[in-house]
């Protein structure tokens, strides 16, 4: 909100003497950033960060308030015009709760326009004046008091104004232009030909004060925040009024700020009163609040006394009276955010400055807990495959469709995870899988001219059920392009399926997942973490004796068909071996030539046997034989 | 005798050294070797149908020709045979005569990603005070992400414009903070507070908003949520523990400094500034000159929080705050685009995640 220097001096004359630079930081510390300084129109604005809660102080005269609070300093009175009450000259109906106090009047308008400091006022606000007395004098007082008005046309009101509930079917013209079609629950001003504004948000098109204009009604009212904030919702209409009365306007400046219109367009246009009354009354004021000492010292953690306490409140409008070991406060009319005590605790330390609390480290209660095995298991894991050349990435948690169908399992259905409202199509469903993001990412990364991309994401997968999806945290593994090439001891070549394999293998998976290929010279797999074996509760796993007899090896080249299953021969070479004595049985190599009998490839099969003694050759020999005859049982045949 | 022999065995002739310089492993130079010299189909193959059916008078010159060219290819072959074989070896033969300088072979190591690493240097910072790691699902109810932090019913947070919903279920959402994880560990400690000696623990994780994406802006993004719950636990304990950690984090040297501030779920709530770490509070373009960056929002826990979860607010009090884990990234890397951090591109990441 931008906020005008000299009109600001004018509500607190103390903030005059500070320099722009003091005057933020006091807003600051107050809890107001200042989020950048303009100068137009000759006259420098400061843009206030306001929080939602502080609706008192979107104003000029809001914020000199609590500057003068923080100085104490006094405020400048307001310049009061003199407005004496009469019976009404038009019937005003308060036909719901939302509305409990309006103060209106009707002027008729002579000669004469808005003064050329309040245009220029307004202009440094960002504000453009209309030149119109009854429009600028509202939009003035808005900014200067924080309390919104309205002018109506009133030579174009039928009959008497009611405030209340839109009716079925009625619709409004806004002074923007839109048509709006108004729904139940929109709280409206409405005359004798229905909806003329709609209630604390904007007004109607119908009866604008345009030049034309030669009477206005004044609406100077109160309206409840929640129907404010409701309605400007519903027709996505946030407009300075509704921001103030949606955030809680101050029910005694109803009356006030009708009063300060008024004498606005008497000394602006010369204006001559018609009327002037009030409908209904000011809402009844929040209970008061009890403030204990030992809450205040707590939340503090400084020895506030009930004196400095009762004096800030005090400063801040709240009446204080004494009672046992603390005080009882009534917050003023414009303060709806003090609710409980540790507002007024949070008022009093404000007003002392935040840079008073002190440092103290809490003590520890009880005994820390230790980090959670599953978390523990998920930062091990991403630094194993960072150091295994994997580079971790992170991807949206939604994709499309399309995406999300290539790896989603049957029995997932997507309805269960797309989102009503996505940004749009491509980020609308809840992923079952993260292959679909990790190969986009593998892809841009070969685009981009990688040589290899090695990639992976720990993120949550989703599964549709009954009561909304579950998620489980998901490994997922990519890999691709060329290895290697890079130094004179490393051959080049294309990754391979079996190289993901291997990380899996390294990953201590007891079964290998199934490797997808998701492109060309691109792999990968993704598993559950829960399927990873977890660091075991000992920290060190209990030792397990190794020989120190030499260990034996030998090769077995075996022809296979091209079609043998690797796992069927390594079980039968197995179950011919003695266990005791076999410490590994592996291919370590494959070779396929045209050279080889047709259909046929060579597996070269090493054996590693050690046992505690050592082992003779002959016996050796008879284990290979007995090895050779299992193989051969499959229809294998030493390679000649 | 060249002009004997058909062009395209000439052509392939000529490419020969090329192609068997390109062949990077013994399986490329296998089917290199079948196509020039296999027994059939190769280029020698034809030759020798070439020569067989030749005049008599041609075949002597022809037949020279033609062992010319097999002889050049087939000792190429074996020649690049033995070099990738000495390659597979690992060339011990080099280990004589070579020059140290030569590039040698590096570990390829990968990267965490940054915004991780960001995380787990937090968890870092946290764990010597006590504090340990709660986490949460991405898919919340209204309950645990409005409802039970004192954000009212009507708060504009909970708009379809500005919050993720489910199709199927219109009651879940997508978590807008890590402050759900709040709720729903004091929900779980509830009943053994007393027990435990209150609870003190961080929840780092992903979150989503519906904004577009742009330079300052993302749907999804990180936060790591802080909470402590205790006996008379004030804004002094807030203070000294965040400044106990953004020394840890960001050097002895820093200040912090706290400005009021407004949060539903905290009260008093405010915005923590630290003194900017990268020009040590002198200015730069990074504070704006002014010597100070904002780093989270934090507060004293409001009494509704604690109530909602069934514990007694005269009895038990504490502090929360929570921190945009993008935005420190961007303001400790000067990454001028937070797309960057969710492109995943190699560079990137070993450039500003390495490794541990």
């Amino acid at each position: 909100m931008w906020i005008e220097r000299k009109v600001l001096a004018q509500e607190i004359p103390a903030a005059a003497g500070l320099a722009t630079r003091q005057l933020c930081e006091l807003l600051a510390a107050l809890g107001f950033p200042v989020d950048g300084v303009a100068t137009r129109e000759g006259l420098e604005t400061l843009d206030v960060d306001i929080t939602a809660n502080r609706g008192d102080a979107m104003s000029h005269r809001g914020l000199a308030r609590e500057i003068a609070a923080k100085l104490g300093q006094s405020l400048k009175l307001i310049p009061l015009t003199e407005v004496q009450e009469q019976p009404p000259v038009v019937e005003v109906r308060l036909e719901s709760p939302a509305c409990p106090i309006y103060s209106t009047a009707v002027l008729e308008l002579g000669a004469g326009n808005t003064p050329l400091d309040v245009q220029a006022f307004l202009l440094a606000l960002e504000s453009t004046p209309k030149r119109l007395a009854a429009v600028d004098a509202s939009n003035e007082l808005l900014h200067r008091y924080g309390h919104p008005t309205h002018a109506f046309d009133a030579d174009r009101i039928q009959g008497a104004v009611s405030v209340r509930w839109v009716r079925p079917g009625e619709t409004l013209v806004t002074l923007d232009g839109t048509t709006r079609t108004l729904v139940v629950g929109d709280l409206v001003i409405a005359d004798e030909s229905g909806p003329i504004a709609l209630a604390g948000v904007m007004g109607g098109d119908g009866t604008k004060v345009t030049e034309a204009t030669r009477r206005v009604l004044l609406e100077s009212a109160w309206f409840d925040p929640r129907t404010v904030r409701a309605v400007a919702r519903r027709h996505s209409l946030h407009t300075d009024a509704s921001h103030r009365f949606g955030r809680g306007a101050d029910p005694a400046m109803a009356t006030v700020a009708r009063d300060l219109l008024v004498g606005r367009l008497q000394a602006w246009c010369g204006a001559r009163l018609v009327g002037a009354w009030t409908v209904g009354s000011r809402p009844a004021t929040a209970p008061a609040l009890d403030l204990d000492e030992s809450l205040l010292t707590r939340v503090a953690g400084l020895r506030l006394s009930l004196d400095e306490a009762s004096g800030a409140l005090q400063r801040l409008g709240c009446a204080v009276t004494v009672r046992d070991q603390g005080l009882r406060v009534s917050p003023p009319s414009w303060r709806h955010d003090l609710a409980i005590a540790e507002d007024l605790a949070e008022e009093v330390l404000r007003l002392r400055g935040y840079e008073h609390i002190p440092s103290v480290l809490p003590p520890l209660e009880g005994p820390p807990e230790p980090l959670s095995g599953a978390y523990l298991q998920r930062h091990r894991l991403s630094r194993r495959l960072a150091h295994l050349g994997f580079h971790q990435t992170v991807t949206y948690g939604f994709i499309s469709p399309e995406m999300d169908a290539l790896f989603a399992a049957p029995g997932n259905p997507v309805e269960g995870r797309t989102l009503s409202n996505p940004l749009g199509q491509e980020y609308s469903v809840l992923r079952a899988s993260l292959l679909s993001s990790l190969r986009a990412s593998a892809e841009q990364n070969l685009r981009q001219g990688a040589r290899e991309v090695r990639l992976f994401e720990l993120a949550p997968t989703y599964v549709s059920g009954p009561q909304g999806p579950t998620e489980g945290h998901t490994l997922g593994v990519v890999w691709g392009g060329t290895l290697g090439g890079e130094d004179f001891l490393s051959p080049a070549r294309r990754v391979k399926e079996a190289d993901l394999g291997g990380i899996a293998r390294d990953l201590g998976l007891a079964k290998l997942p199934q490797v997808q290929v998701l492109g060309e010279d691109l792999y990968g797999f993704e598993i559950p973490v829960a399927g990873l074996p977890e660091a075991g509760a000992r920290i060190i796993p209990a030792f397990r004796p190794f020989s120190r007899f030499p260990a034996v090896e030998r090769d077995l080249s075996l022809l296979v068909d091209l079609g043998q299953s690797y796992e069927a021969l390594v079980v039968a070479m197995w179950s011919a071996l003695p266990s005791e004595a076999l410490l590994d049985l592996r291919c370590v190599d494959v070779f396929r030539h045209r050279s080889l009998p047709e259909g046929r490839q060579a597996w070269l099969m090493r054996m590693r046997f050690q046992a505690e003694r050592t082992l003779v050759g002959e016996e050796v020999d008879g284990w290979v034989s007995a090895a050779l005859v299992a193989a051969e049982a499959l229809g294998a045949r030493l390679r000649a | 005798m060249d002009h004997l022999l058909p062009v395209e065995i000439l052509e392939a002739g000529r490419a020969f050294p090329t192609a068997l310089a390109a062949c990077g492993d013994l399986d490329a130079l296998l089917r290199l070797k079948g196509a020039y010299v296999g027994r059939e189909g190769s280029h020698a193959a034809r030759l020798m149908d070439l020569l067989k059916a030749a005049p008599k008078e041609q075949k002597r010159d022809l037949g020279a020709a033609i062992n010319a060219l097999k002889q050049q290819w087939e000792e190429g072959l074996k020649g690049r045979q033995a070099e990738l074989e000495a390659a597979k070896k690992n060339l011990a033969a080099l280990a004589s005569n070579w020059d140290p300088a030569l590039p040698p072979p590096v570990p390829a190591h990968g990267a965490l990603h940054p915004l991780n690493r960001l995380m787990d240097r937090l968890v870092e910072v946290f764990r010597p005070l006590g504090f340990h790691v709660e986490e949460g699902p991405e898919v919340e109810t209204e309950a645990h992400n409005f409802d039970g932090l004192n954000i009212p019913e009507d708060h504009p947070a909970k708009a379809s414009s500005d919050t993720f919903y489910l199709a199927a279920h219109p009651e879940l959402l997508l978590r807008t903070h890590t402050s759900p994880v709040q709720v729903r560990t004091l929900l779980r400690v509830a009943p053994d507070l007393a027990a435990r000696g209150g609870i003190r623990f961080l929840a780092p994780g992903r979150v989503y908003r519906k904004d577009e994406i742009d330079p300052t802006h993302s749907p999804m993004f990180h936060q790591v949520e802080g909470m402590l719950v205790g006996h008379g636990i004030g804004m002094q304990h807030l203070k000294g523990t965040l400044e106990y950690a953004l020394r840890a984090l960001f050097g002895p040297h820093t200040e912090i400094r706290l400005r009021p501030s407004y949060f539903p779920f905290v009260e008093p709530g405010c915005e923590v500034d630290v003194s900017c770490p990268l020009c040590a509070a002198k200015g730069c373009r990074v504070c704006k000159g002014s010597g100070w960056v904002e780093i989270l929002g934090a507060g004293l826990i409001h009494p509704n929080v604690l109530k909602y979860a069934g514990i007694d607010p005269t009895e038990w009090s504490g502090w929360a705050f929570g921190m945009g884990v993008e935005r420190m990234a961007m303001m400790l890397s000067q990454t001028p685009d937070l797309r960057l951090f969710f492109e995943n591109d190699q560079r990137f990441l070993r450039a500003m995640g390495g490794l541990d």
